[in-house]
């Protein structure tokens, strides 16, 4: 799968918060591991909710999860 | 454990042949009923072996969806299989006195059963985690979208075929191999659509 022009620091603030485990990360936003492996890989792009319940779940503003790279 | 999975494996290719080339019975059994009972136990036991698997095993790498893909996808490909092998039961007379095409419309649907069950066994297994999300209803969806091409352009092959053939060319094809054809292109819908959501699983891993 081709990946998408929406680039993500979920990976890292994941660590910044205690090293906090990709199953716990699905738990909090109600998805599966493998949707936040797909994330993290930059694979698949996350609806609006989706993005604004991670950011919720990381303790920031969606902007510090996602950025676009408008030129790809 | 890998002398177990090629125990599994030599079983499942055991059913397959009594589906597809096997004598109709064995010891007295219909062979497609046999062929089901088979298959169906080697698919429940696959899953207890994965689940057994030490640490991390494929069970949590693979997500809920993603299984769900793959068993269908198998079960269809079976059905596929075994409708097209045993398709010239139904050159002969209407359904009712067929006693043929009864038996593989009865495989068929107790394939479908054994299907269904397997999937509702997993369901409960997993109830305790997340089973679907928005990533799996946006490659379902994905896969609609194909199996909806697979049905017209199956549709539209036979209407040409039906359609523009002279009709003593037609001698194969009396209402129920006509029947049979539509729930072909049924089957090769579905299988489009299994196997696209299981490779879109597969490829969003690697």
């Amino acid at each position: 799968m081709g990946g998408t022009s929406i680039r993500n620091a979920i990976r890292r603030l994941r660590f910044e918060r205690g090293e906090m485990t990709q199953q716990a990360l699905a738990d909090a936003c109600g998805v599966t591991r493998q949707t936040v492996i797909a994330l993290e890989a930059g694979r698949y792009a996350p609806s609006l909710e989706l993005a604004f319940r991670l950011a919720h779940a990381l303790g920031v503003r969606v902007e510090d999860v996602f950025q676009w790279n408008a030129g790809e | 454990m890998r002398g177990l999975f090629v125990g599994l494996l030599f079983v499942a290719a055991v059913a397959t042949w009594l589906l597809l080339a096997g004598p109709d019975r064995v010891l007295g059994i219909d062979a497609g009923n046999l062929g089901v009972a088979v298959l169906m136990t080697v698919s429940w036991g696959s899953l207890v072996v994965v689940s057994r698997l030490p640490g991390q095993g494929i069970e949590t790498a693979v997500s809920p969806g993603e299984w769900r893909a793959w068993i269908a996808f198998a079960f269809t490909a079976v059905i596929a299989a075994y409708a097209v092998t045993h398709a010239g039961a139904f050159r002969g007379p209407p359904l009712w006195q067929n006693p043929d095409a009864q038996r593989v419309g009865r495989t068929i649907a107790l394939m479908v059963i054994a299907w269904g069950i397997v999937s509702a066994v997993l369901h409960q297994r997993w109830r305790d985690r997340v089973q679907q999300d928005e990533r799996d209803r946006e490659i379902e969806a994905r896969a609609g979208v194909w199996a909806r091409i697979a049905l017209s352009v199956a549709a539209i092959a036979l209407a040409v075929l039906l359609g523009f053939t002279p009709g003593d060319r037609l001698a194969w094809a009396p209402p129920p191999m006509i029947a049979h054809l539509i729930v072909l292109a049924l089957i090769a819908s579905s299988l489009v659509e299994t196997g696209y959501t299981a490779l879109a699983y597969w490829r969003d891993r690697h």
